[in-house]
């Protein structure tokens, strides 16, 4: 069956999954190696997490983007997905027009990059249209700036499919694995949650939040039981990619998010937990956007917005992301958002709570994510209402498995962890 | 009162105990549904020694307004000058023992 992606077009499925045939069609034509931020990219094309694109974008394409936040046909989209390159590296390779590249990753083959455009775009207008800012302290700005003289855009084709080391292996599906697996689960309705953070209870409340509104009018009454049969679900998607000093480990993330389920917070048939590669921009509400297409992609028909989606420092208003999203065409965009305020502690209620919903809002105890790493990096242990105690002793497991002694990106994971995927001889 | 800018200890169960024991639990505050936190103050100027000495560490103006990545070791050294001097004014003589 055809699968329908972002802007109601077929889903984006460029992978070459028969090796003969792979190793045939790379045959004889040249090759440039890639960096991890640009294998990453490749690969989501080619599965079709970024549909309809089907390769790194042509001029038309960003112009559109970067103007007026649609493809040159149209179709809503939010971030220039860009392939940029020095104008040595062009001479070096001897990249013209016209070409048929087999891009290559840790010196082997990963991706056919049909080069069917050089260009040159202004990097000032991308960061102030995309990112509404000219500042190079955005760290989505700073990588703009950092793009090399020219782009190239094409189609891709992915001839090497990565392999995604553990403890990731089974937290990567394809979009297409993904629908597949919705459709044995019977789900209907799901709702993603987009995170790059291991849940405090304020997160857990959050999906809970969505779920209930998400699951809506549908019946309840298979799930009255255990042995019942969940008819929605919530999808936890993980951003794995680039890291900042700081940040969570990503390990830390999928594991604690999926402990949430294996402790019984969620049931089984709710809740599931899977990764998308994508280095975040920290675009605030176009990177918002650029969510709810890569999870229409993923089949989900809701999709979760708080405050300060994707947002970095003060760039953006905390619900500025809401308004860009009820700004586009609901035909334009097919995932319907779930608008949710923050939840707190309320010693007065006893109990974690909406922050819309409770009346003693000088009493309320926010989560402040610094003061949750601050408890985690003391190593005291959260009582339960804050943070679940499963989800503390992971965070500890992988702080020392997986983060050097770190459940927090230090300089020593930056240099020393694996990437999540490795691309193996064909 | 002059405005601090202070460093937030953890407590655990354990040191709890000690803090009882020792009469000092009034210099704890509670957190989060019962979470124990021993504020230590810090003035602008030992607030930016801490920084230096230390340039993992951060002043989070934005939410907690108070330092904080101080790595554990770090953290707990100071706890252990509280516990031994029985008062929260610490900073001074955490400074000069670095
Ligand atoms: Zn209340």
């Amino acid at each position: 069956m055809e699968m329908i992606g972002h802007g109601g077009k077929p889903l984006v499925e460029q992978v070459i999954t028969d090796k003969d045939e792979a190793r045939k069609m790379i045959k004889d034509l040249k090759t440039m190696p890639v960096s991890r931020q640009m294998a990453t990219e490749a690969i989501g094309i080619a599965y079709g997490f970024f549909s309809p694109i089907e390769g790194f974008m042509k001029k038309a394409d960003v112009e559109a983007t970067c103007k007026k936040m649609e493809l040159a046909d149209g179709t809503v989209w939010s971030i220039p997905i860009v392939y940029d390159i020095s104008d040595q590296e062009i001479a070096d390779y001897k990249i013209q027009q016209g070409d048929k590249v087999l891009l290559t990753y840790d010196g082997n083959p990963l991706a056919i990059f049909d080069i069917e455009e050089i260009y040159t775009y202004d990097k000032e207008s991308i960061a102030q249209d995309v990112y509404g800012t000219k500042e190079d302290k955005h760290p989505g700005v700073k990588r703009t700036y950092a793009y090399k003289d020219k782009f190239l855009g094409g189609k891709i084709t992915l001839v090497n499919e990565p392999k995604i080391r553990e403890p990731y292996t089974s937290y990567f599906l394809t979009p297409r694995q993904h629908r597949e697996l919705f459709g044995k689960k019977g789900w209907q309705r799901i709702v993603a949650h987009q995170t790059r953070n291991v849940p405090h209870s304020g997160h857990e409340w959050l999906m809970k939040h969505a779920y209930i509104a998400a699951h809506g009018d549908l019946p309840v009454e298979q799930q009255e039981t255990l042995e019942g049969r969940a008819i929605s679900g919530v999808l936890v998607n993980c951003i794995v990619g680039e890291k900042r000093t700081g940040d969570y480990i990503d390990e830390a993330i999928v594991l604690c998010q999926d402990e949430l389920r294996k402790s019984g917070y969620f049931r089984n048939d709710i809740h599931m937990v899977t990764m998308t590669f994508w280095d975040m921009r920290y675009a605030g509400p176009r990177e918002a956007v650029h969510h709810a297409i890569i999870r229409t992609n993923l089949g989900l028909t809701h999709h979760m917005f708080g405050r300060d989606h994707a947002g970095v420092g003060t760039y953006y208003h905390s619900y500025q992301a809401h308004h860009l999203l009820m700004s586009i065409p609901k035909e334009k965009l097919n995932i319907t958002p779930i608008y949710v305020l923050e939840w707190a502690y309320c010693p007065h209620c006893g109990e974690v709570t909406c922050v819309g919903l409770c009346g003693h809002h000088k009493e309320l105890q926010k989560f402040s994510g610094t003061k949750i790493r601050s408890i985690i990096m003391d190593e005291v242990k959260p009582t339960r209402l804050i943070f679940r105690p499963e989800v503390f002793d992971v965070v500890m497991e992988c702080s020392k498995k997986y983060g050097y002694g770190s459940p927090f990106v230090t300089t020593q994971y930056l240099e020393q962890a694996k990437p999540a995927f490795s691309i193996e001889p064909l | 009162m002059a405005e601090t800018f202070p460093i937030n200890i953890w407590i655990n169960e354990e040191r709890f105990n000690a803090l009882k024991n020792a009469g000092l639990a009034e210099l704890l505050k509670e957190e989060l549904a019962g979470m124990k936190v021993l504020i230590v103050p810090c003035t602008a100027s030992q607030r930016d020694k801490v920084l230096e000495l230390y340039p993992m560490a951060k002043f989070d103006a934005a939410t907690t307004k108070s330092i904080e990545l101080l790595p554990k070791a770090v953290k707990d050294k100071i706890y252990d000058m509280v516990v031994a001097k029985k008062s929260l004014e610490v900073m001074d003589d955490f400074i000069k023992s670095v």
